[in-house]
């Protein structure tokens, strides 16, 4: 675990000089960048005096590494002037985890069990249909998902006659949740009506986007786990443990599903991957103000400090990510030791 | 006897073994002669531009004028699939359609070019596969290879067929875009507005000529109103929309068949570059191991732990009024941070392959007999891995398609008026729910089913090259074309 951690390290000062050589050495500079093109070369000045950028490189990028390892995290330019990024990175990132506890949760919730379903009941109509499914789930893009959900759930009246915005609680489509009543969980007891309507509304906002999100996961978790049931099933110490006759659901549940699980641990923390890219798509087509949709803003309107601030951010996450990964490997499948 | 004989017969060059029964190599050649021919002057054209494209790229561009020129003249021949040939444009003067193909209306005309193209892909494609069985049966040297059992094995592998067939109607689209769409790109798309039609005014009974960005106006699909010409219709001006217009009345097919072709294009290129930094490390780090494998897979663990999407964001952001943006609409660009970004999956599916064949007697013997680590490589070990790598680039495929439409979704990346297909996307988002849902619904359909194509491509490839690792897909392998990638 120790070594795991250690070769980390040089994966993470890898990621950030790239990022540091994009904004540093790219062909657009950042003064430049967050002055936009009308920007008197007085200002600019002043920005790269203040930015450090009349230093020389060296100095520079030990700086921009050593702020960042001391998450000294720098301050938005464009975006929200004069804010440190931290800040800004607080304030945006509960919808973005709420965002992604959904997809995820709703991709393993749907995905594995089709997956099992199908492993358990191979070559059936129901079968052939969840794995068509899962393959063509799999290869749309989760933007274009997003775009058409947006659309029907928001006129699911004139297309079905039921309508979604009016269902249990009254909500819009296109909209960032309202998480105050997370910040302040006394309050589902203390004012229980106000508080879990706007519970319900956040989670049901919250439903579309991280269904696009967890599409592709899903997919992906589903034909994994109908291989791994499948190859479970047919592997001696299931035949063994029928043969000195388990219980059906005892060979299901501690048998199959256990060792089913070993493919799919690597595809759960890809998840995440895919969350950090894929929430940059969807939280800009439903307009939620979460982390993606704060670093294509600042991306496009050039505020690239706080880029590369959450950048980095991004790399400590799935870094950490993957420890995790191997961390729940020694979880689930005892024979994987630590220095494997 | 026989056995003197049967080395003779395996030693005995190629050249020779033609030389001594000509009859079937010669009937192929002819037949493959013919088939070029027909469309010789594209092909000539597309090569001169091409070459002429890249001198244009040097200083000074020598001779690229020249190539230009070639190409021109070579584009100016008559050829089999050309628009001139079978000319889809025309007006209805109340009895008769003029200027189109036979007279015909120009739905017809066009659906006999369009079928004509993927007729001729089919035979050019069916008389390739007959010169391989000519060659198998007459001149190969050894009855039996693993090869064929490879090819049998993909044969019968309906998904991967599948796959197959979608990829050829997907490259058929992108290799022959100014053919097989109803207009083309540069007079309905590029330079509407200096280019100019003619068409039957029913009211004034007379025949008039406007520039094509005029009637574009009239024929756009906005949802609401009249405002729509949806899929497989004609709009006031007797041109012929097979999957409808788009927002400012643009020919969509044209917009998706030239959007096919910029995507393929990085596809294609992306991941030829990350599949040869894959294979030469692959080949590298197993040979020599050690420091060599330690540096490179530090190097991907970091390439990998980057946010993929993010960072094409950032770059493109970078790099937008960079002279690199400017290659081909920003495809350049792509095609670079694409294979940086995505050899070290690459690497990682050839690594084991690439690990085992090094471990093989004949490396050794190889190495012992004194031949060069290059060489070694290069004919012992990386024929064994080649097979590795197409499974995962076609996978890869799909995911810097799904990307690449994601990031024009965006509105980074292919600037318009280059057709790409996210764009389509973007643009026809608010009239899903109306009677202008082609415009979002279609190019998604289309990214989805190729995307399918190229994933299936891949399963069949892994299957017939290892029939044992059927069904037992790895969990990274899995993600890497997910949807999600963009």
């Amino acid at each position: 675990m120790l070594k795991r951690l250690v070769l980390s390290i040089p994966v993470i000062i890898f990621g950030t000089t790239v990022t540091f050589a994009i904004i540093r050495l790219g062909p657009l500079s950042p003064a430049a960048a967050i002055l936009g093109p009308q920007g008197d070369a007085r200002a600019i000045r002043q920005i790269e005096q203040r930015l450090g950028l009349n230093e020389p490189l060296w100095e520079q990028y030990f700086d921009f590494m050593g702020n960042l390892f001391m998450f000294d995290l720098g301050q938005s330019w464009v975006i929200n002037s004069g804010t440190p990024a931290i800040d800004l990175i607080i304030s945006y990132a509960p919808r973005t985890i709420w965002l992604g506890f959904w997809a995820v949760l709703i991709a393993l919730g749907i995905g594995i069990p089709l997956g099992f379903y199908a492993g358990l009941n191979p070559n059936t109509f129901s079968d052939y249909f969840a794995s068509f499914g899962g393959i063509v789930w799999r290869a749309m893009p989760n933007f274009w998902l997003a775009v058409i959900l947006v659309t029907v759930l928001s006129q699911s009246e004139q297309l079905f006659g039921f309508s979604w915005t009016s269902f249990i609680v009254e909500t819009n489509v296109v909209t960032s949740p309202n998480l105050a009543v997370l910040k302040n969980p006394t309050r589902l007891i203390t004012d229980p009506g106000q508080a879990w309507t706007n519970l319900a509304k956040a989670t049901k906002q919250i439903l579309p986007p991280a269904l696009v999100l967890g599409s592709a996961s899903m997919g992906t978790e589903m034909r994994i786990g109908r291989t791994a049931v499948l190859e479970t099933i047919n592997s001696k110490y299931v035949e063994t443990a029928k043969a000195k006759g388990v219980s059906p659901r005892v060979l299901v549940w501690k048998h199959i599903f256990r060792n089913a699980l070993i493919p799919l641990v690597p595809v759960i923390t890809a998840e995440a991957f895919i969350l950090i890219g894929g929430s940059v798509l969807v939280e800009t087509v439903f307009s939620i103000n979460g982390i993606g949709l704060l670093f294509f803003r600042a991306a496009e309107q050039g505020d690239l400090p706080l880029v590369g601030t959450l950048m980095y951010l991004f790399i400590l996450l799935i870094v950490g990510l993957n420890i995790v990964q191997d961390f729940a490997y020694t979880i689930i499948d005892p024979r994987v030791g630590y220095d494997a | 006897m026989m056995e003197t004989e049967l080395t003779e017969d395996i030693d005995q060059p190629l050249r020779d073994r033609l030389k001594a029964h000509p009859g079937p190599a010669l009937l192929w050649g002819a037949g493959l002669c013919l088939l070029l021919l027909l469309e010789g002057p594209t092909y000539l054209d597309g090569l001169l531009g091409a070459i002429g494209f890249g001198l244009g790229l040097l200083p000074g561009a020598p001779g690229a004028e020249a190539f230009a020129s070639a190409s021109a003249f070579f584009s100016e021949l008559p050829h089999l699939l050309s628009r001139e040939l079978i000319p889809n444009r025309g007006y209805y003067d109340g009895s008769a359609w003029q200027g189109t193909f036979l007279g015909l209306e120009p739905k017809y005309a066009w659906l006999i070019r369009f079928l004509l193209v993927y007729a001729y892909v089919a035979v050019l494609l069916g008389w390739l596969w007959y010169g391989y069985v000519t060659f198998r049966r007459h001149y190969r040297a050894a009855d039996w290879t693993p090869t064929d059992d490879v090819i049998d094995r993909l044969r019968s592998h309906y998904w991967g067929l599948f796959g197959l067939a979608v990829v050829v109607f997907f490259i058929t689209m992108a290799a022959f875009a100014p053919v097989v769409g109803p207009t083309t790109a540069e007079e309905n798309i590029q330079g509407p507005y200096s280019h100019d039609m003619q068409y039957y005014d029913a009211d004034t009974e007379t025949v008039e000529t406007i520039t094509i960005g005029e009637a574009n106006l009239g024929s756009a699909s906005r949802g609401s109103g009249d405002s729509n010409v949806g899929i497989w219709s004609y709009d006031d001006f007797g041109r012929f929309h097979p999957v409808g217009t788009l927002v400012s009345g643009k020919d969509l097919f044209t917009f998706l068949a030239f959007g096919a072709r910029v995507s393929l294009f990085i596809g294609l290129g992306s991941m030829a570059i990350a599949g040869f930094i894959a294979t030469t490390l692959a080949l590298v780090t197993a040979y020599y191991k050690g420091v060599a494998d330690l540096i490179v897979v530090l190097t991907s663990d970091s390439v990998q732990a980057m946010p993929a999407l993010l960072l094409v964001i950032l770059a493109t952001v970078v790099f937008k009024n960079h002279w690199i943006a400017e290659l081909y609409n920003g495809a350049m660009l792509f095609i670079l941070l694409f294979a940086l970004i995505r050899w070290p999956g690459l690497w990682r599916a050839v690594r084991g392959p690439a690990l085992q064949v090094g471990e093989q007697e004949w490396v050794d013997a190889a190495k012992s007999y004194g031949q060069r680590p290059t060489v070694i490589m290069r004919k012992h070990m990386a024929p064994y891995i080649l097979g590795y790598l197409l499974v995962y680039a076609s996978l890869t495929l799909g995911g810097v398609i799904i990307s690449v439409s994601a990031l024009s979704f965006l509105g980074l990346g292919i600037t318009a008026p280059t057709p790409e297909w996210g764009r389509a996307i973007n643009i026809g988002q608010q009239y899903i729910a109306s009677q202008s849902w082609h415009i979002s619904l279609i190019p998604g359909i289309l990214i989805t089913l190729v995307v399918t194509g190229f994933n299936a491509l891949s399963d069949g490839i892994r299957d017939a090259i290892d029939p044992q690792s059927e069904g037992a897909e790895g969990g990274a392998a899995g993600a890497a074309a997910g949807g999600g990638g963009g």
